[in-house]
């Protein structure tokens, strides 16, 4: 029987009560790589040894994590990863050379848990070893990638003869895929931002609200409202398939496929909304330094720059909607 | 009809296109984005040496008289080069203000200096409250012994802290949103009372918040009648959106050829993008949505340089074709890159932001889009 990952309160009521507080709260998001992605992989898949060793620092916040599994020939097609790992003659150590790319938030991180090549037999998937990698190790080098709107928040990440002790592999050398790929169908549902997208609505009719246009507000301009009225109406079917995937995972089920649909409608809307932004800051939606406009104005610019990558990273629309053909829809 | 450009038009266009292919790289453009006043006065001397400052003017007043059609043509070659310099502000808001409306005198003394690229000039219309509509003008013109004092707010004025001269719409009577009452005036830069705020835009230009604290305009510096500036600003936004809506093509052009040249080499489940269906046909459809524009660009020139009466309809209708076109052709080529497309290392991310610049400036797709079917 195929082993069943258990999710704990991850991915569960809990947690997106947990989101949605955050984001009501506008604190600052949580960083997801250690709390939500690696930790649910060491308790299903790490020793007790690895469980101990990494588990408290994750949990109290002090161990800052980066995921490493994008490379500049792996995007969509991320199992096409050639960052290779070779065992030591003693057996005791992986020698890792290769690069990352875009990886989130490398700079501040202490450890990275990455994707690497340890066979080139057979299909892409498998040959995939899963890693724990020390980010102060003399052979990982980071470089920073400016994005759209000045932002640094991506990196690319060299590994040059960095040497890795086998006690930091996760589970089976060769099975790394399969323990990631389970992850991925959550990231998905988390990539989605929903309840973000809920309070992000409502602050963009607050802005919208406080732009006079004629008597009224562009809250009142049909064009204007009917975008929200629409963006409402979709988030309303989004925020109830979310409870719903969420029922089937509390029920010991997986969220499966269906992820995808989260993934592609979530991040569509989050562009969405960063356009109404915008749109509300009017002649002051160009501005990108301290301007006599609102408030939100600058922010707007950069919500819309910022978003555009929400709908390429954790695997582009297009792929989701691959995923979606292929999986649910049997299209091959 | 003949629709062809001239000969002339293609010669201005070759002289263009040189000079963006030899000297105007994407980082070149993104340096001067780090200066002082985010453009380079040597390129400006060399613009009005190749003649393209005079090319709108009227002969009679200095220039090379040109028609709307060869401005198009310029815009449309500065788009994909993504010029920063103040051609906009300079030649087409604060030439077509002098040109409609100037006096014999008024002309003389800024035509020349616009021409040779020794002044610049620029036009302020909106206000903080203006948010789509420019006719909401708020600020105050007083005469009162010969001289007009002026008080108020106008906001993100292109290229101010370059500007020699401001041309502003100023109201001397009326209020808020009325078309009467209306009334323009060259103000200097350095007059007593006028203070900026300086700020660079999101595709890295500039632009000002200016606040008049009772500043003297001597009456002679009415630009056009009192009153009756109506017709000036409208004249002076069609103009405005002719022009950007011929850089937006010329930006389009750029992105929807760059992306399919990246997804031709960026091979990823062992095929080159470019052969996923998906793909072809997104690209397939950057490209037919960017002719429709192109071509209402041309249309909408066409009928201004005509005077003809289905211009102003045709404008809104084409603002709003250039914001949608703009949005779909830049998203989707940010998009079709990939992560690369989010970098600032690559030319997309530059020419989308000035491609989402252009659908905020001067009335977004919404505004025209409801003034068009009014």
């Amino acid at each position: 029987m195929a082993h069943r990952i258990r999710w704990a309160g991850f991915y569960t009521r809990p947690a997106i009560h947990l989101d949605q507080e955050m984001a009501r709260n506008s604190t600052p998001p949580q960083i997801p790589f250690g709390v939500t992605m690696l930790a649910p992989i060491l308790m299903n898949y790490g020793t007790k040894e690895q469980q101990d060793q990494f588990l408290p620092s994750i949990r109290d916040g002090s161990v800052n994590w980066c995921q490493g599994y994008s490379e500049p020939g792996a995007g969509s097609d991320l199992a096409n990863l050639k960052t290779r790992a070779e065992l030591t003659e003693d057996g005791k150590h992986y020698v890792v050379n290769g690069q990352k790319i875009w990886t989130t938030l490398a700079h501040i991180a202490h450890w990275m848990f990455c994707l690497v090549r340890t066979s080139s037999n057979g299909p892409k998937q498998e040959g995939i070893t899963f890693l724990l990698i020390p980010m102060d190790d003399p052979g990982v080098e980071v470089k920073p990638i400016i994005t759209l709107g000045g932002t640094h928040s991506v990196n690319e990440v060299y590994l040059t003869d960095v040497k890795v002790p086998v006690d930091n592999r996760i589970g089976e050398e060769g099975k790394g895929w399969t323990y990631a790929k389970g992850l991925l169908v959550h990231e998905r549902t988390g990539l989605a931002g929903i309840q973000n997208s809920v309070l992000g609505l409502e602050k963009a009719k607050d802005n919208a609200s406080t732009v006079k246009i004629g008597e009224g507000t562009l809250l009142d301009v049909p064009a204007f409202r009917n975008k929200v009225g629409a963006l409402e109406a979709e988030l309303l079917a989004l925020e109830f398939l979310e409870l719903q995937t969420l029922a089937q995972v509390s029920a010991g089920g997986d969220p499966g496929p269906e992820s995808s649909i989260m993934k592609l409608k979530g991040t569509e809307i989050q562009q969405r909304i960063s356009e109404l932004n915008i749109e509300a800051a009017g002649i002051y939606g160009s501005a990108w330094g301290e301007s006599d406009g609102p408030g939100f104005a600058r922010g707007a610019m950069g919500g819309y720059l910022g978003t555009r990558a929400t709908t390429i990273y954790g695997g582009a629309s297009e792929v989701q909607k691959d995923v979606i053909a292929k999986k649910v829809l049997d299209l091959g | 009809m003949d629709l062809s450009y001239t000969e002339e038009q293609n010669l201005l266009r070759n002289s263009l296109q040189r000079f963006v292919d030899n000297s105007y790289d994407i980082n070149h453009r993104n340096a001067l984005t780090t200066t002082e006043e985010g453009f380079s006065r040597e390129n400006w001397q060399q613009y009005a040496d190749l003649g393209w400052l005079a090319m709108s003017f009227a002969e009679e007043d200095g220039g090379i008289g040109g028609t709307p059609v060869d401005t198009q043509v310029m815009m449309e070659e500065f788009g994909k080069g993504l010029i920063v310099e103040p051609f906009l502000a300079s030649i087409v808001m604060a030439g077509t203000a002098l040109s409609e409306a100037g006096s014999a005198a008024q002309k003389e003394a800024l035509i020349p200096g616009l021409v040779d690229g020794s002044l610049i000039a620029t036009v302020a219309i909106a206000e903080p409250d203006t948010h789509q509509e420019f006719e909401r003008i708020n600020m105050t013109a007083a005469l009162k012994g010969g001289e007009y004092t002026l008080s108020g707010q106008k906001a993100v004025v292109l290229n101010a802290q370059s500007a020699n001269h401001i041309i502003v719409a100023a109201r001397t009577s009326g209020q808020d949103a009325d078309h009467d009452g209306i009334s323009f005036f060259i103000v200097a830069a350095d007059s007593k009372g006028l203070s900026r705020k300086d700020f660079p835009t999101v595709d890295g230009l500039r632009a000002s918040d200016l606040t008049f604290d009772n500043v003297k305009v001597p009456a002679e510096n009415l630009l056009g009648e009192e009153g009756k500036g109506y017709a000036l600003l409208t004249k002076i936004l069609n103009r405005t959106i002719l022009a950007l809506s011929a850089e937006a093509v010329g930006a389009m052009e750029v992105l929807y050829k760059d992306t399919i040249a990246y997804t031709k080499q960026r091979e990823q489940f062992d095929h080159a993008l470019s052969d996923f269906q998906v793909l072809k046909h997104r690209m397939t459809e950057m490209f037919v949505e960017y002719s429709l524009a192109k071509s209402l660009t041309l249309k909408a020139t066409m009928l201004e340089t005509q005077g003809s009466e289905e211009t102003q309809r045709t404008i809104h209708a084409l603002k709003y074709l250039i914001g949608k076109t703009s949005r779909f052709v830049a998203q989707n080529a940010v998009q079709l890159h990939g992560g690369m497309g989010m970098t600032e290392e690559l030319r997309v991310a530059h020419y989308f932001k000035r491609l989402t610049v252009i659908d905020a400036m001067f009335g977004n797709t919404d505004y025209h889009l409801e003034r068009f079917v009014a």
